[in-house]
């Protein structure tokens, strides 16, 4: 019984590191931006969403339009912001949003303080029936949210004509514009779309762990762990790489103690970088690729 | 082609020198001065350090591994075997050099983007080994009650370094000045052409006769032995260290920092901008917004690296070659 309760506490934080991951493998996808600022953002969606809970009592469901909006607003600044950045465009942007991340933790610092908040949840745990097994309404969210927004994504990005131009896009930047695609409105949709995923992630991050100004870094490393394992615009691969690390931690958590789950993603991050860097999931390109 | 001493660059250096040498005997005891300005080349020192490395074209986000293990390393050994804080440093920096080694054998086929994230996360793991290896390292408690440097004794007098800000504020000059000639000698020597010629074009590099690995190997044990030193001389320094103190992103951010507004290609670049930036912070910026003054590093990255990637070093650099 204690397995399977462990199980499911991993499945749900799992649901969480791909909700947290979505917005960043979209946007990396798309514009080869590194936003290392990622886990920033969604903690101030977090922020933001604590704000409205606690002082307009507004319902938790409530806030998460609210955030998404914003983050759309302030993740299309970022685009017009990186826009500028230089060659090479990867490591550059990996520089500008270290610094964005730096100035966003210290102003969530001066406006929140150093304090650990999290919205709390008053409904009790569900039991499920015939088992002891506890689900809380947290829980429910969380797999539910995590499990639409993936939905949404593959259609939108399998389905759609849309799709179709943003995924031609992220196999192969010149070919699209060959194609005749508009890539810098690719990238603008990329990053709105990408800010609306962060929007939703951040109310969860409030309501699943503490918030506090430095905490950011972390969800990045999760992002871009998970990014990688799942290899560039595989958005099912993204849910199963949410699932794995969740499991991972949790185990270790279980086997070990909390203090080393800090441990866990900084060695799957680095194991995936030497191992596999175009991605676990990813199939051998069918072609040869050209050099450059 | 003979470059005179006249140049501005050699110039300022000269007169910003003499300033620093001077300035405690017009200033008597001001201790916010001392303070702040030891602080300064104490930064000035890791970024020149960092650099060191930069310069091969590959950015580290995690100069803070080399830095909080040279940190324990020194605090360690001071702690349990009770040596001089002098051999201590030395072993912090050796432990700093160490970790850099695992760097070499584990990132060496590691580029720009996949380097940088790899280091941001290996950051992580001395510092959760330390915070969970209570019986030896103390803790997330940290290691407390550190002994500062001894006095030396130069003929009959006798130097108190632990106690003196003004003898604090000297070593940490020469420290700085140390580093900045090593610094200076790795631009300007013949290794420093390999390493250029690394950054721009590594292939092509190696056709030349670069050995590649080799040469950014010991590039970068370098500069983690100096980085190593850095957190060793810090410890002493404060007499207090704790992992979210030593392993924080402010001291693998700031270095970039300030290497990145001071020009990153210039021999004095990284210290320069330790000698605007942080007297600004600690002033100015620190009186205006207690809790959230970091800000201001963030901005500077986000603004030297759109408007003027090549540092404000720069400036002063390529009117001298236009003239």
């Amino acid at each position: 019984m204690v397995i399977l309760q462990l199980i499911i506490n991993a499945f749900s934080l799992g649901s969480f590191y791909a909700l947290v991951a979505l917005g960043f493998a979209l946007i990396f996808g798309v514009t080869h931006a590194f936003n290392l600022a990622h886990g920033e953002l969604i903690l101030l969606g977090g922020y933001l969403a604590y704000t409205l809970a606690g002082q307009m009592q507004v319902p938790f469901l409530g806030t998460l339009p609210v955030t998404a909006l914003a983050m759309v607003i302030i993740a299309i600044l970022l685009q017009k912001l990186l826009r500028r950045v230089g060659q090479p465009y990867e490591l550059n942007t990996l520089v500008v949003t270290f610094g964005l991340a730096l100035v966003l933790q210290n102003t969530m610092l001066m406006l929140f303080s150093a304090d650990y908040r999290i919205i709390q949840s008053a409904a009790p745990a569900i039991e499920l029936p015939y088992t002891q097994l506890l689900l809380t309404r947290t829980q429910v969210i969380l797999i539910g949210t995590s499990l639409l927004a993936t939905t949404a994504l593959y259609i939108l990005l399998r389905k759609t004509f849309l799709g179709k131009a943003l995924r031609a896009t992220i196999q192969d930047r010149e070919a699209a514009k060959l194609a005749g695609i508009n890539v810098r409105r690719m990238s603008l949709v990329g990053f709105a779309i990408g800010g609306a995923l962060i929007g939703l992630a951040g109310p969860l991050y409030a309501r699943t762990t503490y918030l506090y100004p430095s905490g950011g870094t972390e969800a990045s490393l999760i992002a871009i762990i998970i990014t990688i394992f799942a290899g560039v615009g595989r958005i099912r691969g993204i849910l199963l790489g949410g699932w794995a690390l969740g499991i991972a931690e949790s185990t270790t958590v279980y086997a070990l103690g909390t203090g080393w789950r800090e441990l866990v993603s900084a060695l799957v991050l680095i194991s995936l970088l030497l191992l596999k860097p175009q991605g676990i999931l990813s199939r051998k390109p069918k072609a040869a690729r050209l050099p450059g | 082609m003979i470059r005179t001493a006249t140049s501005p660059a050699v110039l300022g250096f000269t007169a910003a020198l003499l300033f620093f040498i001077f300035s405690p005997f017009l200033l008597q005891d001001n201790a916010v001065y001392y303070r702040v300005m030891t602080m300064t080349f104490f930064y000035g020192a890791l970024a020149l350090a960092w650099n060191l490395y930069a310069l091969t074209g590959n950015i580290s986000l995690g100069h803070a591994a080399f830095f909080g293990l040279g940190a324990y390393g020194s605090a360690l050994l001071s702690h349990y075997w009770h040596l001089s804080p002098w051999a201590t440093v030395l072993f912090g920096g050796m432990v700093g050099a160490v970790y850099g080694l695992l760097w070499t054998v584990a990132f060496g086929c590691l580029r720009g983007a996949r380097f940088a994230l790899a280091t941001l996360a290996s950051v992580e793991i001395p510092r959760v080994i330390i915070d969970n290896w209570e019986s030896f390292t103390f803790g997330s408690l940290g290691v407390v009650g550190i002994t500062g440097f001894s006095a030396v004794r130069v003929g009959s007098v006798s130097i108190a370094l632990g106690e003196s800000l003004k003898a604090q504020y000297y070593l940490l000059l020469c420290c700085t000045l140390v580093i900045l000639l090593i610094h200076r000698q790795f631009i300007k020597s013949k290794w420093g052409w390999a390493v250029r010629a690394l950054r721009e074009e590594e292939t092509a590099a190696s056709m030349l006769g670069v050995n590649v690995h080799f040469t950014r190997s010991v590039t970068l044990l370098l500069s983690a032995f100096l980085t190593g030193l850095c957190g060793g001389v810090y410890a002493h320094l404060m007499g207090l260290i704790e992992p979210p103190l030593v392993f924080s992103l402010h001291i693998s951010a700031l270095p970039l920092v300030l290497t990145m507004f001071g020009g990153r290609y210039l021999v004095c670049g990284p210290l320069l901008g330790a000698l605007i930036l942080y007297p600004l912070d600690q002033v100015l910026f620190h009186s205006l917004l207690p809790v959230g003054h970091s800000i201001l590093y963030g901005l500077i990255i986000i603004v030297t690296l759109l408007f003027f990637p090549h540092g404000i070093g720069s400036w002063v650099q390529r009117r001298r070659t236009f003239s």
